[in-house]
């Protein structure tokens, strides 16, 4: 793999540079933590690397809670978006299967995709609910975004992932030097040392398969235990990088926007004559889970829940599905 | 190659005429302005301007292009606009999107449909369809129940059908009125009077759920194979693109996948019925 190397200074200033002809969104720390934030050059050196993870997930970039899709719309600046875990550009993979489809493909979200450019940074830390492994997803991406981008002690190191990230490096070339063998054994060795901290943070929880399986087999009790907190409030779908379900609203002048739905609100499934398949609660709640962990995977290649854990994070009810989970690997 | 077609955008549809079928039921006719065509069994999306949308399966031929007839039932925020408009305004419609009806594996074969309330739109098209390749078929079967008399829609068809040589057509009612003199009961209790050679045989189903659901069990009891039984389902069908999410059923888009399955395709889903 290719890795380039640029002083710090030199790169927050080539980021100055790229403020003229892009618009560009970072990880940055506020009061309530990190997130995203479309950066002015003021706010270039509060950028955060290498640091899990922010609030919001990247597809919020690529499906916005509510658009017009059928009014045309005012081109926008290309994009660059600096910072995003390996869980959330993972998560693209399955929007891509998604949206990129040959047969409908959505120009609103292919659009989007080819005007940004994906500047992930590897996560040398974890927080108490990453379980990216678990899910065979590496802390540290290796392909879809286009660089990684990693700040070793005033150094920045930089993975190329992409044609398009080797053709953006083109650009700022003259900063850019060959990466020696110190900056990427370290790099490895932070690889390394978040892998440790995941094993041992998630021991005993299922794959993706395997949970799968315990969801398919398991008796309706424990979701409705632990639904007995939901408030059906859709903060897990909301933030999830790979619940992508919409609603058609229309709107006069056969317009129609597009707006973020959510299979745990009440209605989601129902039909004019009245049935709703997801009315009880508890049903409404096992059907994320069916959906992550075997429709999805029995329908597309790319993996349905990243483990970010943010939607242990979200919730106001504290559900944590990897409790769950454990529990039913133990009820077995 | 994608195309830069907008998948959400709707074409205009100028509705020529409305038939009322039913106290609940109306057809709406519509020339849609631009080139439209779709496969028996497809749906499409018909949307009211600024109000919604909804999935409906057309009832008219698919050889008819020029227009397009849609059987709506009163039932819902939309189609309660639906049955406020009169000719003259123009309607939405995307698609046509699904799969619809494999008409070509029913080559040689009796084809035994059931069907109950507005459940027999989709069906008069696929009836179309069998017509116009009636002598690549053996025979076909209309068993069809509705709640009374008044509530069954397209009456002149019963007859016409009979009178169709290959075709035949029965009719029940839950509740008969004063005029009924015909059989009373559930749509599948006409199954017990019917010849058909069960072997060579398919059956289409389409109906209300419950319809739907006691219709498959007495044709696997009659001795009908899973696979030989084609149910359309019905979900609430959003974006008809398989992407919204809001008709999944297991591992299916209703909208992409289906609407038409067969039993054996989607019998290990438990939740079919719901």
């Amino acid at each position: 793999m290719l890795y380039k190397c640029i002083k710090k200074e030199e790169w927050d200033k080539t980021i100055e540079q790229l403020l003229l002809s892009y618009s560009i969104f970072a990880c940055i720390k506020n009061d309530y933590g990190l997130d995203y934030e479309l950066i002015k050059p003021s706010d270039i050196a509060k950028i955060s690397y290498n640091k899990p993870k922010p609030a919001t997930p990247l597809k919020s970039f690529f499906l916005p809670v509510r658009e017009n899709v059928t009014s045309e719309r005012v081109k926008e600046k290309p994009r660059i978006i600096i910072g995003m875990p390996n869980c959330d550009i993972e998560g693209l993979r399955l929007l891509d299967e998604i949206y990129l489809d040959d047969e409908f493909n959505d120009e609103f979200y292919r659009k989007r995709r080819e005007r940004t450019l994906l500047l992930s940074s590897d996560c040398f830390s974890i927080q108490e609910h990453c379980h990216c492994l678990s899910y065979k997803i590496k802390p540290y991406s290796e392909s879809l975004a286009d660089l990684a981008v990693n700040n070793l002690n005033g150094t920045i190191v930089l993975r190329v992932l992409s044609a398009k990230g080797e053709d953006f490096i083109k650009e700022i070339s003259a900063f850019l030097s060959p990466a020696d063998n110190n900056f990427i054994q370290a790099i490895e060795k932070e690889h390394l040392s978040a892998t440790n901290l995941l094993e041992n943070l998630n021991t005993g929880l299922p794959d993706c398969k395997m949970t799968g399986e315990l969801i398919k087999d398991s008796k309706s009790e424990i979701w409705e235990r632990y639904s007995s907190r939901c408030v059906s409030c859709g903060a897990c779908t909301t933030i999830c990088p790979t619940c992508t379900c919409f609603l058609l609203i229309d709107k006069p002048g056969f317009e129609k926007v597009k707006q973020m739905d959510a299979c745990q609100y009440p209605g989601f499934e129902r039909v004019a004559g009245g049935e709703d398949a997801l009315f009880e609660l508890h049903n409404r709640f096992r059907n994320r889970y069916m959906c992550k962990y075997n429709w999805r995977p029995e329908k597309f290649s790319s993996t349905a829940c990243t483990g970010c854990g943010r939607c242990i994070e979200a919730c106001i009810g504290k559900i944590n599905k990897n409790e769950l989970f454990m529990e039913l690997v133990n009820n077995r | 190659m994608p195309d830069n077609k907008n998948i959400y955008k709707p074409i205009r549809a100028r509705l020529n005429d409305v038939i009322e079928e039913s106290p609940s039921i109306k057809t709406f006719v519509l020339i849609p302005e631009d080139k439209f065509s779709f496969k028996t069994g497809q749906f499409i999306e018909l949307s009211v301007d600024g109000i919604g949308e909804a999935p409906f399966t057309p009832s008219s031929s698919p050889l008819i292009t020029e227009k397009l007839e849609v059987t709506v039932m009163k039932t819902g925020y939309v189609t309660e606009y639906m049955h406020m408009l009169k000719p003259g305004v123009f309607m939405g419609i995307r698609g046509p999107y699904g799969s619809g009806y494999p008409v070509e594996t029913f080559f040689g074969k009796e084809v035994l449909i059931l069907g109950g309330g507005c459940g027999l739109a989709p069906i008069r098209s696929l009836l179309y369809t069998l017509e116009s390749i009636k002598e690549k078929l053996e025979k076909v079967i209309l068993c069809y129940g509705s709640k009374t008399p008044s509530d069954c829609i397209y009456k002149p068809l019963f007859d016409r059908l009979n009178n169709t040589e290959k075709f035949e057509a029965y009719r029940t009612v839950d509740k008969a009125d004063e005029e009924w003199n015909g059989a009373v009961g559930v749509a599948t209790m006409l199954l017990n009077n019917i010849k058909i050679n069960i072997k060579n045989s398919v059956a289409v189903v389409c109906g209300p759920p419950v319809m739907m659901k006691f219709g498959t069990i007495r044709l696997l009891e009659m001795g009908y194979r899973d696979d030989q039984i084609y149910l359309s389902m019905e979900k609430n069908m959003s974006c008809g693109l398989g992407k919204c999410g809001h008709c999944m059923m297991g591992e299916y888009f209703v909208c992409r996948d289906g609407p038409v399955f067969t039993y054996k395709e989607i019998k290990h889903n438990p939740e079919i019925w719901k």
